[in-house]
C-alpha cells in the first residue's frame, strides 16, 4: 500500500498568513478606490460604505470557499471537519457584509440621485451593466444563508441542503460581473482587477480540480464495484468493493471518503463515510449506520453496483501523533474509524500499546468486537468495551483516568458523535493531556 | 476544544498578515498614484445600457449659468487676454466624443498660457434621465476639479465612474490637441 503523505503544519501557517494579507490588501483596495472629493460628495459615504462591506464580504466568502476545495495538502493537515467547522463559523460574515453592501450602495446611490431607495433598484436593473445577475446573485445567497440558520438546517435532508448550497457557487460567479464591471476598486484600476481576476480564477480552478477533476479521475482509475453486503449489528452494515491499484490509493486508517454509489435513486448523493479497514487489494470495505434515507439504502445494494469516490480526506490519522504510546476512544458508529486507525498504528514493541475503549448502549451495538480483539492483541494493547446507557455507566474523569492512568503520556483519538467527542476532548484536558496530543473527528449525523 | 486553542495561536498571525497587507496596498497605491484616471483604459463601451434606441437627450450642460466653480474662470473663450494677465491668447478645442456606459460626451477646453481656463460640456447625449440627472449634478464637480487641479489627472466622482473617465479622456485628447504641458 502507497502510505500516504505526512501532514505539514507550516501549510496551515503559511495559509493563514496568506488569508490575512489578503483580507488586508482587499480592505486597502476599498480605501484607496475613493478620494476626498468623492466622500463629501452627495451619498459619499454610503457609498464609500457600501463598496468596503462589499470587498471584505466577497472576499471572506472566497476564504470559505477555498476551505472546502479539498486541497489536498490543507486536507491531510488540517482535517476535513475542522474545515467545515471554520467554514461555518466564518459563513455569517459574508452573508452580512453582503447584505450590508446591498443595503448602503442603494442608500448611496439614492442619496447621490436624490431619489428613493427603491426607485434606485429599479435604476440598477434598467441602467447598469450586470445588475440584474448580482441581485438574483444575493437572493440566491440570501435563501442559503436563511436555510442554513440552524432550526431551519435540522428540517431539511442533508441532501436536499447541500444541493441548494451548491447554488452558492453558481451566486459568486454571477455576483463577480458587477464586482468588475462597476466596482469603485476595479474600474480605472486595471491592475487590482487583473489581480482581482486571477485570484478567482485561480479558486475556481481549485474547486473544479480538487471537487470534480480528482474524484472523476480517483473514481475512473480504481473502479470500484460492490462485492459484498453484510450487516455488522442492528443498523450497522459494511459494504466491501473491490477495484483496480487499490495499492496504489494512499489512504490512512481513519479517513473517510465520500462514496457515491451508482444505483437507482441515490446515485446523485454522495456522503462521507470513514474506511472501516486498510484496503487489501483489490478490496476496500466501509461501515455504515442506517441513519438516514441514503444510509438505509445501502443495506440494500447489489453486488455489481459501480461506486465512484472522493478523497480520502481526515487528519485523524498516525501522522498527527506526538507520543509513542496512543489512546482510542469510540463512541457509536465512530468505532468505523477507530478500527482502521487502530489496524494503522506501529504495533510491536516501541509501537503505540493502544489503549481502545468502545462506547456502545447496548451489547448488540458493539460492532467489530473479534477484529478489534485480534487487532489489539498484535498491537499489545488493551481492549475496553464500556456498555450501557449515558444515565447508567457514566464516561468521565474518573472513568478515563483508571482505564488509562498514563494518559499524559499519550495521544488521545476521539472519534464519535460530536456531543460525545466534545466531552471526552475536555475530560482529556483536565486530566492534563496536552491540546496537540488530543484527536478528534466527529460526526455530525 | 483543540480549535479554539488554535484559533488563540493564529488570530494574532492573520491580523499582522491584514495589517501588512493593507499596508501594502495603500502604500504601493501612493508611491505610483499619479496616473489617476487619465492613464486608465476606456470602460467596455456598449455594456449594459448603452445608447440604446431609447429617446436620446441632448443636454447642454455647463456652460454658462448654474456653475457652482470659484472665480478666475474668464468667461470669455475667445476674446482678450484679460483672464490669467498671459501674453499668449487663449485658445480653445473640444475633444473626442467619448462613449461611456451610459451615453457619450466631449468635453471643450479653453487654455490661456499654461493655465486651464475654462471647461465646458458642448455634447453630451446620455441613454436615460436618470443618467442625464447624474450627469447634470457630476459635471460641475468635474469642472472644479480640472480648474483646481490644472490637469486631466482628476479624482473623478463617486457613482459615476464611467461619467468621469469619459469627461476626463475627452479633456485630456483636447489638451493635446492644444499641445497643453
Amino acid at each position: 500500500m502507497v502510505t500516504q503523505k505526512p501532514p505539514r503544519p507550516w501549510v496551515v501557517d503559511t495559509a493563514v498568513v496568506i488569508a490575512g494579507i489578503g483580507l488586508g490588501a482587499t480592505i486597502g483596495l476599498a480605501l484607496i478606490a475613493e478620494t476626498r472629493s468623492e466622500l463629501v460628495a452627495a451619498g459619499g459615504i454610503a457609498i464609500f460604505l457600501g463598496n468596503l462591506t462589499a470587498m471584505a464580504g466577497t472576499y471572506l466568502a472566497l476564504v470559505m470557499v477555498v476551505l472546502v476545495s479539498r486541497i489536498p495538502a490543507v486536507e491531510r493537515s488540517v482535517g476535513q471537519d475542522r474545515l467545515v467547522r471554520w467554514h461555518r463559523r466564518l459563513s455569517p460574515w459574508p452573508l452580512s457584509l453582503i447584505g450590508a453592501h446591498v443595503v448602503l450602495t442603494t442608500i448611496g446611490y439614492a442619496q447621490a440621485d436624490k431619489s428613493g431607495a427603491l426607485h434606485q433598484l429599479g435604476t440598477f436593473l434598467s441602467s447598469y451593466p450586470d445588475m440584474a445577475e448580482a441581485i438574483v446573485a444575493f437572493g440566491i445567497m440570501v435563501v442559503i444563508g436563511v436555510l442554513s440558520i440552524r432550526a431551519l438546517r435540522a428540517r431539511l435532508r442533508r441532501e436536499v441542503w447541500w444541493t441548494i448550497h451548491l447554488w452558492m457557487y453558481l451566486a459568486l460567479a454571477l455576483a463577480f460581473l458587477h464586482e468588475i464591471a462597476l466596482g469603485p476598486s476595479f474600474v480605472g484600476h486595471p491592475l487590482a482587477r487583473a489581480v482581482w481576476i486571477v485570484v478567482w480564477l485561480a479558486t475556481a480552478g481549485l474547486v473544479l480540480a480538487y471537487r470534480v477533476g480528482l474524484p472523476l479521475l480517483r473514481s475512473y482509475r480504481h473502479r470500484l464495484k460492490v462485492v459484498e453486503v453484510r450487516r455488522e449489528a442492528p443498523g450497522v452494515t459494511s459494504i466491501v468493493c473491490s477495484g483496480r491499484d487499490l495499492d496504489r490509493l494512499a489512504v490512512s486508517g481513519g479517513q473517510f471518503m465520500l462514496w457515491r454509489f451508482l444505483a437507482r435513486g441515490i446515485w446523485w448523493q454522495a456522503h462521507p463515510y470513514s474506511i472501516s479497514a486498510l484496503p487489501r487489494s483489490p478490496y476496500i470495505r466501509l461501515t455504515v449506520k442506517e441513519v438516514g434515507d441514503h444510509s438505509g439504502a445501502l443495506a440494500k445494494l447489489h453486488p455489481g453496483t459501480r461506486v465512484m469516490v472522493e478523497g480520502p480526506y481526515g487528519a485523524f490519522t498516525r501522522h498527527v501523533q506526538h507520543h509513542k504510546l496512543a489512546a482510542l476512544v469510540a463512541a457509536g458508529i465512530g468505532v468505523t474509524a477507530l478500527r482502521a486507525l487502530l489496524e494503522d498504528l506501529p504495533g510491536g514493541p516501541g509501537g503505540a500499546h493502544p489503549v481502545v475503549i468502545v462506547r456502545a448502549s447496548r451489547p448488540a451495538d458493539l460492532v467489530f468486537h473479534s477484529e478489534l480483539a485480534t487487532l489489539v492483541k498484535h498491537k499489545r494493547g488493551e481492549l475496553h468495551e464500556v456498555v450501557g446507557s449515558r444515565d447508567e455507566v457514566s464516561f468521565d474523569e474518573a472513568a478515563l483516568r483508571s482505564l488509562v492512568p498514563d494518559i499524559a503520556k499519550r495521544d488521545l483519538y476521539v472519534c464519535g458523535p460530536e456531543g460525545f467527542v466534545e466531552s471526552v476532548v475536555g475530560i482529556a484536558r483536565r486530566l492534563g493531556v496536552a491540546p496537540e496530543a488530543v484527536h478528534h473527528e466527529a460526526f455530525s449525523l | 476544544m483543540k480549535i479554539r486553542s488554535i484559533k488563540i495561536k493564529r488570530a494574532p498571525v492573520a491580523l499582522v498578515g491584514a495589517i501588512a497587507g493593507l499596508a501594502g496596498v495603500v502604500g504601493f497605491h501612493s508611491a505610483t498614484r499619479a496616473p489617476g484616471l487619465a492613464g486608465s483604459p476606456a470602460p467596455a463601451s456598449g455594456s449594459g445600457g448603452g445608447l440604446g434606441s431609447k429617446g436620446t437627450v441632448s443636454t447642454p450642460a455647463s456652460g454658462g449659468g448654474t456653475n457652482p466653480s470659484q472665480g478666475q474662470a474668464g468667461g470669455s473663450q475667445a476674446g482678450g487676454s484679460q483672464a490669467g494677465g498671459s501674453q499668449a491668447a487663449p485658445q480653445s478645442a473640444i475633444g473626442a466624443k467619448e462613449q461611456y456606459g451610459y451615453g457619450l460626451l466631449a468635453v471643450k477646453v479653453t487654455v490661456a498660457g499654461n493655465r486651464i481656463t475654462q471647461v465646458s460640456v458642448p455634447t453630451i447625449q446620455v441613454a436615460d434621465s436618470y443618467s442625464g440627472s447624474i450627469a447634470q449634478q457630476v459635471i460641475p464637480m468635474l469642472r472644479s476639479q480640472v480648474l483646481s487641479l490644472q490637469s486631466a489627472r482628476i479624482n473623478g466622482v463617486s457613482g459615476a465612474t464611467y461619467t468621469s473617465e469619459a469627461y476626463a479622456m475627452s479633456l485630456q485628447s483636447a489638451l493635446n490637441k492644444l499641445h497643453f504641458k
